[in-house]
């Protein structure tokens, strides 16, 4: 009601959602995420659901229930009716929580549907301004000394954490990975001087290269990225074959009835498709973009595969 | 920065956007007495409304929400013993007290000034030293945040109002509840006997259950309590003359304190109360009377997290790092409207920038004049007897947890914690060094295994770092002080016995 | 000073304390042998709750000993039972129904149960007053915050 009085006073309000007759949905729906509101899972789930409200008619109600890496509300929504009134907003961190836990109430691909990505977006590695001319310098610092390079990163067994143990992995110099709460407060470690490379998002990091507090020295996606071209990949410079790709989409519990799917697939496509939706995910650093469920499926099943590989590589406890 | 600092103020003052730093400050405030629903979910309530709104706006809305919530937490505290905040958590201690003399009325009023003088102390610094406070904030790294949690732990093993043994008992307790999740450092699940315990025990859940649940527990089954006839003359709420020349310095010395450790991302108001208590107790000539609802322990912390909630926005401001979850949020809108918040927001949007630090100067005074009209109506509350009251907090405190993250396992947990508060208090161990050692253990075992990770176990990091080696310093006068103070206490004690 | 002839509650009373600290000290030790330990400079995830345990148990065999010298005031309150009970009862009952049938009525349900620890409550009383505080509940939480809770189960 607050909401409502305080968004029509000012008078930019695109008005009444058309709303036409068809089985589904005939009542709320809702978007469940394992994170916490207010973060990005939580922005991108209520720019999604405003949008498919809008589209089929229907409110749909964002529902937060964070808890072990999103793997709580993964659980939660696994064993809910798969009626397609209950869609579950899904993270790079679906795929890791998949290698990373021993016991999950739940099977991570097949208790799953999947409907669509909504955007994917890549990692960048950042030092301080000035201290590392290149990533190979970086690299051969590293090898130089080993464990004389600090990576911060936001956190034990979270994407960000993964990228940077794949990186040592594959040019085969020894890092100290140092977590932190956060990407922000990894960052705070940087500025001060506390680590010497963190690896994250372009949240974390582009205000600071903006600033020319950091140098940005590579990008964890195997083409350079689009918004920042003149970034050198890790796969053309020192890691061949480096391709890091987190990602956003929806998915619900398995076993929605093929033409709810259809209909929740083309209304997502259709969100996906408006200008201010493309643009408030490309604001939180994502490319937006869909997929089908077939390749949303894939990718997890390829990510599964890699991040088990480093999580034993690198000997990081199973949970 | 006095020019540019009016600039700001140009900007807030023009009639729309006063109106949303009004709407902040008033809907953070409100939203900020229902316990357990706090900024987070108050501004996350609102972060769709700044979809519609330019960014300065947006900011200055969510911001006030944030310090007007602050605002609002204490008056839950003060008057129903339901902390929302760790820093609130202090503002129960002398304020409950307070309340059940029947002089919540003064406790409001005491409450509000302080919180006033302390957000201005802060805006005060944020203007003049926000560039300065982030260069010392970047010092801080994991050996000195661990340094300055050994310092708070010791400052406040002085807080409980019973024997030191009993309460440094309950801030280990309270180190162990902390520990429950996974572990930071390497992911190793500690504790976790059922998949919702992996991110820890919610601190919403632990202080309403201590606080809140445990003080229902013993007042719901007493038969006939009659409404408090409490005053609501103004004349009874204003402090005596006396009582306020006892104000002067704790607002200062908790403004103060509030106003540094705000500044350091990530610990702020929690520790700046905690340490603003421990500091009046220690420095007054009654200790005895804390706890008892004394004024000078209320209006040190109320003044510290107050400081602490604006000089908490100076890494948020000039750097575009969150130091909190809410800070995260309030980032969070800026990007959304197309502001990539960083070091460069000051020189490229100085009327965001400058505005938004101007809107706390004018919401602190929007804040202050709704405030002590409304100190009346909440004592009003308190006319309604307890046997109609208490089943409406109840499913305020159950409502409010479960809204946090949507857990069950929260509520019954904060049942659980109400019952441990309970028996605790039979047992004369008092809640609040619990909840100092929950949120503090944490800090302390995290920074420190940071540290000897990143120093490659070498201790001597602690004393060659300058700021760590002058907290190090802090701490050992702070013991040898303690001791000594122990001593003369103890012959005193054996004169008078003989 | 306190007068000798006082009776003093018996021994394990006095002792209970300390000693129920002292459960949880152990209690404590015992759930967190097995995780590792490390060593100071490099702890493990067993480091500290090892040494949180230990130092409980510590500060609780101090506790006792000071309870058990110490005269008399280590008398503990009478418990109010009702309270606990039905405080209880209100929370366990909202938290078991809130994620099925929705907020308003859990709400309700809270509210009459809590009630009961009211010696004077009368059924009639308790069904108007839920009904009031359940509806005050639904505008605020529902209507004016859109707590992202459902009201009634679908």
């Amino acid at each position: 009601m607050i909401k409502k009085l305080l968004v029509a006073l000012p008078l930019t309000l695109a008005l009444a959602a058309p709303s036409f007759a068809q089985d589904f949905p005939e009542r709320a729906m809702r978007i469940v995420h394992g994170f916490g509101a207010g973060g990005n899972a939580d922005t991108v789930s209520r720019i999604m659901a405003e949008a498919i409200s809008a589209d089929l008619g229907e409110p749909v109600v964002v529902e937060s229930r964070p808890g072990a890496g999103g793997t709580v509300a993964s659980g939660y929504v696994a064993s809910e009716a798969p009626d397609g009134y209950t869609m579950q907003l899904l993270v790079g961190g679906h795929a890791v929580a998949a290698a990373l836990y021993n016991e999950l109430p739940y099977d991570s691909v097949n208790d799953f549907t999947f409907l669509s990505t909504l955007g994917q977006f890549p990692f960048f590695v950042a030092a301080r301004a000035g201290e590392y001319e290149s990533i190979s310098a970086l690299i051969e610092a590293a090898r130089a000394e080993p464990g004389s390079i600090v990576i911060g990163h936001s956190g034990v067994g979270s994407t960000q954490h993964l990228t940077g143990e794949l990186l040592g992995l594959q040019t085969g110099a020894e890092f100290i990975h140092v977590p932190y709460k956060g990407g922000a407060a990894a960052s705070t470690a940087l500025m001060g001087g506390e680590v010497n490379v963190i690896i994250d998002t372009g949240t974390v990091i582009s205000g600071q290269a903006e600033a020319g507090v950091y140098d940005i020295l590579a990008v964890t996606s195997a083409e350079r990225w689009p918004d920042a071209p003149d970034v050198p990949t890790l796969n053309e410079t020192v890691a061949p074959g480096f391709d890091v790709v987190s990602w956003t989409g929806l998915g619900a519990p398995a076993g929605v009835p093929d033409d709810v799917v259809e209909i929740l697939s083309t209304s997502i496509g259709k969100a996906l498709a408006q200008p201010d939706v493309q643009e408030k995910i490309a604001a939180l650093g994502a490319a937006p973009g869909g997929s089908t469920s077939e390749e949303l499926k894939a990718l997890i099943e390829r990510q599964i595969a890699v991040w088990s590989e480093v999580i034993e590589a690198a000997g990081i406890e199973r949970r | 920065m006095i020019d540019q600092f009016l600039l700001g103020l140009g900007v807030v003052l023009q009639p729309h956007i006063l109106m949303y730093a009004f709407i902040g400050v008033f809907i953070g405030q409100l939203i900020g007495v229902l316990p357990g629903i706090g900024a987070i979910t108050a501004i996350s309530l609102l972060l769709p409304v700044t979809f519609y709104l330019d960014a300065t706006t947006s900011m200055i809305m969510l911001a006030g929400i944030y310090y007007g919530s602050q605002y609002g937490g204490s008056i839950a505290s003060i008057l129903l013993n339901l902390p929302g905040t760790p820093s609130s958590v202090v503002t129960c201690l002398e304020g409950y007290p307070l309340s059940k003399s029947n002089r919540g009325g003064l406790a409001l009023f005491v409450a509000a000034l302080s919180s006033f003088a302390g957000g201005m102390v802060g805006v005060a610094i944020l203007v003049l030293a926000a560039i300065p406070m982030t260069i010392i904030a970047l010092r801080f790294g994991a050996p000195e945040y661990a340094m300055l949690v050994i310092l708070g732990l010791l400052a406040a093993s002085l807080i409980g109002t019973g024997s030191q043994i009993r309460s440094f008992a309950m801030v280990v307790l309270g180190i162990a509840l902390g520990l429950v999740g996974a572990d930071q450092t390497t992911g190793y699940y500690r504790f976790v006997a059922i998949p919702e315990l992996a991110d820890g025990i919610s601190l919403v859940s632990l202080a309403m259950g201590l606080f809140g649940v445990s003080e229902i527990i013993r007042n719901a089954a007493v038969r006939s309590t009659p409404g408090r006839v409490m005053s609501i003359r103004m004349r009874d709420v204003i402090p005596t003359r006396a009582e306020a020349r006892t104000l002067g310095l704790p607002i200062l010395r908790g403004s103060s304190i509030g106003s540094f450790f705000g500044a350091l991302p990530g610990t702020g108001a929690a520790i700046a109360s905690f340490m603003a208590y421990a500091i009046e107790k220690r420095v007054s000539r009654t200790p005895e009377k804390f706890g008892t609802g004394h004024l000078p322990g209320l209006a040190g912390p109320e003044s510290a997290n107050n400081a602490a909630a604006q000089t908490g926005f100076i890494p948020t401001l000039t750097l575009g790092i969150p130091g909190d979850a809410v800070m995260a949020l309030i980032i969070g809108a800026l990007i959304l409207n197309g502001i990539i918040p960083g070091p460069r927001l000051m020189v490229d949007q100085p009327e965001l920038f400058w505005g938004v630090i101007a809107s706390f100067f004018v919401g602190n005074i929007i804040l202050l004049l709704i405030n002590i009209p409304l100190i009346r109506l909440w004592v009003l509350l308190l006319r309604i007897p307890y046997q109609k009251l208490y089943p409406v907090i109840i499913v305020m405190i159950c409502v409010g947890v479960y809204s946090h993250r949507t857990s069950v396992t929260d509520v019954v947990l904060t049942l659980a914690f109400g019952i441990l508060g309970y028996v605790m208090k039979n047992y004369r161990f008092e809640p609040a060094p619990v909840l100092l050692g929950f949120v503090l253990g944490p800090l302390l075992e995290d920074n420190f295994r940071r540290a000897m990770l990143i120093y490659r176990g070498d201790f001597t990091v602690f004393v060659t770092r300058p700021i760590s080696a002058i907290l190090v310093t802090c701490s050992v006068v702070l013991v040898v002080f303690a001791i000594r103070s122990s001593i003369k206490a103890r012959r005193k004690t054996a004169r008078v016995l003989s | 000073m306190q007068g000798v002839d006082q009776v003093q509650p018996s021994i394990a009373k006095r002792a209970s304390s300390g000693g129920v600290l002292l459960l949880i000290g152990l209690i404590i030790l015992v759930v967190a042998w097995n995780y590792p330990v490390g060593k100071l400079t490099q702890m493990g995830p067993g480091f500290i709750p090892r040494v949180v345990g230990f130092v409980i148990c510590a500060l609780a065999a101090a506790i006792i000993a000071i309870d058990l010298s110490a005269p008399s005031h280590a008398r503990g309150e009478k418990m109010h039972w009702r309270g606990l009970i039905f405080v209880s009862a209100a929370i366990l009952i909202f938290a078991s129904v809130v994620d099925r049938v929705g907020l308003v009525p859990s709400m309700f349900l809270a509210v009459a149960v809590s009630m009961l620890a009211d010696f004077d409550a009368r059924p009639l009383n308790i069904l108007v007053y839920a009904t009031l505080a359940t509806l005050g509940g639904w505008l605020l939480f529902v209507v004016a915050l859109e707590l992202p809770i459902p009201a009634f189960w679908r």
